[in-house]
């Protein structure tokens, strides 16, 4: 098999850290869902 | 299907696979072959694991289920953004760095080889099971809706697959998967438009959506726990989560995906991006359903959609009465609909809350009208448990999309089941060389020779998935049984991923009884409990963990010195 160059862990394109990636990611979630009860309730 | 549907479906299909080839040439070696020579931007990979996600069942099953249930499926996947940032955060650096071709390789670098080649052997009986099923369903489906041989659509569907992921390998499954995403999207996107459109004028937007909401079909939040209930914001959280780290992170078919990444940032993003675009995803495909459900309120269902079983009903004495039934609730419910958007407008809320009931009443006779059909489908020698919700939406395509957009709709059933099966099949093989082949039986071979294996492994499962798809129907209510031992063997893995990222002390024996114990303890709830099969894997990985630490503990193993992760 070839052997490949190490892989390095580059930051993100955006947001300077991972975990601020992460984050945004989670309280995308979090909106998403409060908007998932919100869309219930308007039309239960 | 008229000539221009015939025009639209061919010239998409062929384009897509065209492309795929085109993107895939110069896959010579085992690393371009399996890995893509690592290569892969984050939004093909993205796109390639939302398509070997999403089979042509999750856009046919799925709407269908939304028409009949509403659309509190979607929090199935609220775990999803939760287990891909954990995954991100873990496992991503970690089979990179690792360079692995499988997940299971790296479990021989972790512990051992012979946990290596437990993990081998349950992902090829699991994987392998849903290979066949994922090429079946549709291909049983569109043979009903299209009036086609049965063997006809899963021939036509499993032989473009195998061209394709045999010639070009995982670029070309890669690749062909952005142009059926696009297609899949484009899809759904014109199938809700036209819906929306075909209904009736004085039915406003805001009217469907109060309707659909009105007859519980909006029901996108259902924060009540129960152990039992597959779908609620806590099953979805939890169990969701634990499926989905088991998917993503221990499932090949999508380990591979973003492992052909340039780089961890590029694997990570693709993850991120479906973390971000899943739910969406996934609630637009149920408003679809919603959608259809509003259009039938005002022009007639069929008592059943699948129009053969509703054939070998229709001779019998029960049939009349039922049907006149569903008739007379259609009409009520009919009535109902109009007025109640007619108080609507005019602010009567009153006459409001007297429609709504009379709305409700007319739907639950129309459910029990509907469940009488199916009882005598059974009745009549046909399907166990028979339901037709895999029917209606195609069944809704077929016969009210213009002409040109069945075409296209159809198009994305089958473009749907070609990148589920590519990435099977594909995933499938890797395993077969890479941990039982190269690693057991030819070892040192050159370059050249594992491609060609690679290729003639490939053409392997291709063939058994085609020819299982033909021998489902033989099996009849086992099929049902399938589809729920495809999700017994996850839980298991996960334990095991979760011992050789987090418990570093564990060896390879331990994990080994773990493992075994783990998918006891899983069957055992399948089998003698009432317990929702989203909770199997977080049984599973528990008794996984619990009893390796135990195991690991009895033994002695590892206490000297920690073990090294890759």
């Amino acid at each position: 098999m070839p052997q490949d160059p190490p892989i390095p862990d580059d930051p993100p394109p955006f947001l300077g850290t991972w975990k601020r990636v992460y984050a945004v990611v989670l309280i995308y979630l979090v909106i998403l869902i409060l908007a998932s009860f919100l869309f219930t309730r308007a039309y239960r | 299907m008229r000539t221009l549907d015939w025009i639209v479906l061919v010239t998409s299909l062929v384009s897509i696979i065209l492309y795929g080839l085109y993107r895939a040439r110069g896959s010579n070696t085992v690393d371009r072959y399996l890995l893509a020579g690592r290569t892969m931007p984050w939004y093909a990979m993205a796109l390639s694991i939302m398509a070997t996600q999403a089979s042509a069942v999750t856009f046919i099953s799925t709407t269908g289920q939304s028409y009949v249930d509403g659309m509190r499926f979607v929090q199935f996947y609220f775990g999803l953004p939760l287990a891909m940032v954990i995954l991100c955060a873990t496992v991503v650096p970690v089979f990179h760095r690792a360079k692995v071709y499988t997940a299971y390789e790296y479990l021989e670098n972790r512990f051992d080889g012979k946990t290596r080649v437990l993990a081998s052997v349950i992902f090829l009986c699991q994987r392998g099971l849903s290979a066949g099923l994922t090429i079946y369903a549709p291909a049983l489906v569109l043979s009903v809706i299209l009036g086609w041989p049965e063997t006809l659509t899963t021939s036509m569907i499993g032989a473009v697959v195998v061209t394709y992921t045999v010639i070009g390998g995982i670029k070309a499954v890669t690749w062909s998967d952005v142009q059926q995403m696009i297609v899949i999207f484009v899809g759904l996107i014109v199938a809700l438009v036209t819906c929306v459109l075909l209904m009736p004028r004085e039915v406003k937007f805001t009217d469907a959506l109060y309707l659909a909401g009105a007859a519980g079909r909006l029901n996108a939040f259902t924060g009540r726990f129960d152990w039992n209930d597959q779908f609620n914001v806590w099953s979805g959280l939890i169990g969701g989560c634990f499926l989905f780290l088991s998917y993503f992170g221990c499932d090949q078919s999508q380990v591979q995906r973003y492992l052909t990444g340039r780089s961890i940032a590029e694997s990570r993003l693709s993850l991120l991006f479906n973390a971000m675009a899943k739910i969406p995803m996934q609630f637009f495909i149920l408003f679809i359903g919603a959608m259809v459900f509003v259009f039938h309120l005002f022009v007639q269902p069929p008592l059943l959609f699948q129009h053969a079983e509703l054939a070998r009903i229709q001779g019998r004495a029960e049939f009349a009465p039922v049907e006149q039934r569903f008739q007379k609730a259609f009409d009520a419910r009919r009535a109902a609909s109009m007025a109640l958007i007619e108080a609507r407008h005019q602010g009567d809320e009153a006459s409001q809350a007297a429609q709504t009931d009379a709305y409700r009443t007319a739907q639950r006779e129309i459910d029990s009208a509907r469940a009488d059909a199916s009882h005598l489908v059974e009745l009549a020698g046909g399907e166990k448990n028979f339901r037709d919700t895999n029917y209606i939406f195609l069944s809704f395509v077929t016969r009210y999309l213009p002409v040109g957009l069945v075409g296209l709709v159809i198009a994305v059933i089958f473009a749907a089941t070609m990148s589920a099966s590519s990435g099977e099949i594909n995933s499938l093989a890797t395993v077969t060389v890479v941990d039982i082949y190269r690693r057991f039986w030819k070892r040192g071979a050159s370059d050249h020779h594992y491609v060609l294996a690679s290729r003639w492994a490939t053409l392997f499962w291709g063939l058994y998935a085609v020819i299982f798809a033909g021998y489902v129907h033989r099996m009849g209510a086992l099929i049902v049984a399938v589809n729920r031992v495809g999700s017994l063997f996850y839980g298991s893995l996960l334990g095991c991923f979760v011992l050789a990222f987090f418990c570093r002390r564990v060896r390879g024996t331990a994990a080994f009884i773990g493992m075994i114990a783990g998918e006891a303890a899983i069957l055992a709830t399948a089998e003698f409990t009432e317990v929702s099969w989203l909770w199997y894997n977080v049984i599973g990985c528990a008794v996984v963990v619990a009893v390796a630490l135990a195991v690991n503990a009895s033994l002695q193993e590892g206490r000297d010195k920690p073990a090294k992760i890759a």
